[in-house]
């Protein structure tokens, strides 16, 4: 288990390195700091306890993708934050997410959320199709709980965690990659597969 | 006073007076049940439809409305209500990412449908609810008069 661990970590290390460098082009080069980032499995209660300020409001891009391994993708911003970052896209102020910051942060969450994918597609040497994102300004919790249930997670769920932050904005987030059950299987086959070619 | 917040998957019991909270209700749905004469509440969040053989229903009742429903009533007649006084509530069961809408009902939907259901296997009335749509809630029931009181973010709370 831990080595799959390791390979999803590392997965998840350079899907977010692909992600922020695609989020720091939009931001005229902004440079971005990326934590390492935590894969860890939560049983359900602890799952149900991950999200430190469930009343919190925060806006997320959310995907949820069907191919050779079902899994869901995240980018998820404090309403601070997101409010930053609509403004520098939109150079319109406000103190709520308006239609036209809203569909701009839809499309900065497509593109991270894409080049994540893009970088597992690669790794993993399979060929993953880009889905639809979904946006919602909610609670954190609420949000929370809606992707797990969309997952069908009832028993344990596995969470890559990654934090980004930029000095140069007052920008800070997560991605998160929550795959499925299943995706323990295509591990097991793409993990014993790079085993055996390392033994060579 | 005194709040017991009640997780995802759990269910909360209060008797005569405090409130019981569950925050960040998305696709899950919160159910109160309410004995007004012994002024009684219990309240779950639940997470799913249907519980499944070797799965942890037993563990965490809650978490399914097959199973939160007749665990509910337990509860609350361990903490004094009359199983014939019973008023339900409930709150929840939105589809957050409006447009990932399709034609399948949604989990919010099903959640809401499995809890209508089993609150009608029982006899018990429901007496309130705000349901569906695509916000997150937030429900709290308040065991000294049995109102119920659920806020969505950027809107003024209601009482249900």
């Amino acid at each position: 288990m831990k080595e799959k661990l390791d390979f999803l970590s590392e997965l998840g290390s350079i899907g977010a390195s692909y992600a922020t460098t695609s989020l720091s082009k939009m931001l005229h080069d902004a440079k971005l700091k990326l934590t390492v980032p935590q894969s860890r499995i939560l049983s359900f209660s602890e799952a149900a306890n991950f999200i430190p300020n469930p009343e919190e409001i925060v806006v997320c891009v959310y995907m949820r993708m069907i191919d050779a391994f079902e899994a869901n993708i995240a980018f998820i911003l404090p309403l601070k934050s997101a409010l930053t970052l609509a403004e520098y896209l939109t150079s319109e102020k406000s103190d709520h997410i308006t239609e036209l910051g809203q569909s701009a942060l839809l499309e900065v969450g497509n593109i991270m959320l894409g080049s994540y994918l893009t970088a597992l597609s690669m790794l993993s040497g399979t060929k993953l199709n880009p889905v639809v994102p979904a946006i919602a300004v909610d609670m954190n919790g609420a949000i929370w709980e809606s992707i797990l249930a969309d997952a069908g997670i009832t028993d344990f769920v596995t969470v890559l965690d990654t934090h980004f932050s930029t000095d140069q904005l007052e920008l800070s987030g997560h991605l998160f990659f929550i795959p499925d059950h299943d995706f323990y299987q295509f591990l097991t086959r793409k993990v014993s597969g790079f085993l055996l070619e390392e033994s060579k | 006073m005194n709040e017991v917040f009640v997780n995802m998957g759990q269910i909360g019991v209060l008797r005569g007076k405090g409130v019981l909270v569950t925050v960040g209700l998305g696709s899950c749905v919160g159910v109160s049940l309410y004995d007004p004469s012994a002024k009684v509440g219990a309240l779950a969040h639940v997470f799913l439809a249907k519980s499944r053989a070797n799965s942890d229903r037993e563990l965490m009742p809650g978490k399914y409305a097959d199973t939160a429903i007749p665990a509910l009533i337990d509860f609350a007649v361990k903490a004094g209500a009359n199983r014939n006084k019973f008023e339900a509530k409930i709150a929840g069961g939105a589809h957050l990412f409006d447009n990932l809408r399709s034609d399948m009902p949604s989990v919010g939907q099903k959640n809401v449908e499995a809890v209508i259901e089993q609150l009608n296997n029982y006899s018990i009335p429901i007496t309130g609810k705000d349901v569906l749509g695509k916000r997150g809630r937030k429900m709290s029931l308040y065991v000294d008069s049995g109102i119920v009181v659920v806020t969505i973010i950027g809107q003024e709370s209601i009482q249900i």
